[in-house]
């Protein structure tokens, strides 16, 4: 078994809109699918954030920097396990958030030492 | 139901998948959607004129005629259409699959399905429509989902079975042993996917369980079996043993507590222990520990004088493997009932504070139910108010007001 993490990114604007109730709505059919991914031994952690943060770099700290042209943000993050890089993202795909095209799961390889920087 | 209908009933469940597969094999002119379709035809057809003339003296023998002679009306249109210069058609009669330390078909096709590429629910789905040949509808209700969402995970993956030749799995020895850890996974979520008391007392589900457990024996049995699959039998054999238990008089759901442990069958966990004793040996997977679990259970005469101190420490083993909250909050549960109470709270409202562990019904399920043991009656009617909220499920919901009963006449 290989380590991916999953970012979560969703549409600010759509989230704006659902709000505070929606957006629990939304963790409830994720609690669903991660149940299943646990139970399939896949699931190992993760965490929703929320929406402003704060953008740093040498010169300036922007409270809610990038986020306000940018259309979309990472609003979560899910650790888990899978065979392969092919497999990581047939389990994101079963996603109910993504399969009803609210949410985009990014699935990235964690680092092993056995890889380079720029490919996995 | 009619005796034509029956016996296309039967033939299908016995010989969907492999008809499929047998047709791809077949020819490269046959894709998997014209596959399925062909058998299917070939199904209707057989309905259609065994109602006007009777059953033939080989119903079998009749539809893969009618099978294979569509199959080749089939490969002749798309040879003068399309594949005029593809100089491969039958290869049907070459021994494919001699290699295969397996004789049983739906073995072969298990290994198929359990392709590394695939996600574990969509080798669950196609392991119940090719293996287990259920018909989509079916499988959509056992798995909570709708006709659609099935034939949406089906459509993805019929390009990646014709390219990367799923259904026509040609295993070799070093990858049978890779697959079959997956294999493993799926026969373990089929049944549990019967096991499940959240859907209440359903007869289809008890079929699905045992469904997994015929082809985890097919697997034990068979040559390419090993102690993990022996494993993976006595968990099943020991859910198995409680399966009439679960459920009250009213086919309300029971826990471990309230269920009647003289209903629990005592050959089945008999020959659950000679399988966990056969699983021994220097590889121990979740499974092993899940059944040793199980085991402690079914072995325990009453619920308080079950070994709970071993229980942990198994729980422990098998986070090392599975590290997630779902199991953490079993651990913290069994070490409520071994009397550490003080580190298993600490461990649960450590979970409570994690904001999407937070949305799990069982969370504020369990801790509604410590704090009714403890007296608290307080915080258990609000834990148990929260897990009602969080839960969709008729059956966990009858079994959380039940609890919430008591509250009421404790107080």
């Amino acid at each position: 078994m290989e380590k991916f993490l999953l970012l979560v990114r969703e549409d600010i604007n759509l989230l704006k809109k659902i709000g505070e109730e929606g957006r629990y709505k939304n963790m409830r059919l994720m609690m669903k699918w991660v149940e299943s991914l646990a139970e399939s031994g896949n699931y190992t952690g993760g965490e929703p954030l929320v929406m402003s943060g704060k953008y740093v770099n040498r010169d300036e700290v922007f409270s809610d920097g990038p986020f306000i042209e940018s259309k979309e943000c990472i609003s979560g993050y899910i650790f888990m396990q899978a065979e392969n890089i092919e497999q990581a993202a047939s389990i994101a795909q079963t996603c109910p958030l993504v399969m009803e095209d609210k949410m985009i799961l990014e699935v990235r390889p964690v680092m092993t030492i056995n890889n380079t920087l720029l490919d996995g | 139901m009619d005796e034509v209908r029956l016996t296309a009933d039967q033939l299908y469940k016995s010989h969907f998948g492999k008809m499929v597969s047998s047709l791809l094999r077949f020819s490269n002119a046959i894709d998997l959607q014209a596959a399925e379709d062909i058998v299917q035809d070939s199904f209707s057809a057989a309905i259609i004129s065994w109602e006007k003339d009777g059953l033939p003296v080989n119903p079998a023998a009749w539809l893969f005629r009618v099978c294979k002679n569509k199959a080749l009306n089939k490969i002749e249109t798309s040879k003068r259409f399309s594949n005029l210069f593809v100089d491969e058609t039958v290869r049907a009669d070459e021994p494919v699959l001699s290699k295969f330390p397996l004789d049983d078909q739906q073995l072969i096709l298990l290994f198929a399905c359990a392709h590394p590429d695939l996600s574990p629910k969509v080798q669950v789905v196609i392991t119940l429509k090719y293996v287990v040949n259920l018909k989509v509808e079916a499988i959509a209700k056992i798995l909570g989902m709708t006709v659609d969402g099935i034939d949406k995970l089906l459509v993805r993956v019929r390009q990646k079975i014709k390219t990367e030749k799923i259904l026509f799995f040609e295993p070799r020895a070093e990858e049978l042993e890779s697959r079959i850890h997956i294999v493993h996974k799926i026969l373990y979520l089929i049944f549990n996917e019967g096991y499940k008391s959240s859907w209440g007392k359903v007869l289809i589900r008890e079929e699905l369980c045992e469904e997994g457990l015929l082809m985890t024996r097919a697997l034990s049995k068979s040559a390419i079996g090993n102690k993990e699959t022996s494993a993976l039998y006595a968990l099943m054999l020991f859910n198995a043993s409680r399966f009439k238990a679960r459920f009250g008089t009213n086919d309300e759901l029971l826990d471990l507590e309230e269920q009647d442990r003289s209903l629990w069958n005592k050959e089945l966990i008999q020959l659950a222990f000679v399988q966990l004793e056969l699983s021994g040996g220097e590889h121990i997977s979740a499974y092993h520990y899940e059944a040793s679990i199980a085991g402690m259970h079914c072995s325990a005469e009453s619920f308080a004088t079950t070994d709970w101190k071993t229980i942990t420490i198994l729980y422990e083993l098998l986070l090392k493997i599975n590290p997630n909250p779902f199991v953490e909050l079993n651990y913290a549960i069994a070490l409520y009932y071994a009397g550490l109470k003080k580190e298993a709270l600490d461990i649960i409202h450590k979970l409570e504070a994690a904001p999407f562990f937070n949305q799990y019904y069982l969370l504020h399920a369990s801790l509604g139910r410590i704090y009714f043991n403890e007296g608290n009656f307080v915080l258990a009617k609000e834990y148990f108010a929260g897990a009602l909220r969080l839960t969709g499920s008729p059956a966990e919901k009858g079994f959380i007001q039940r609890f919430m009963e008591k509250l009421t006449s404790n107080e």
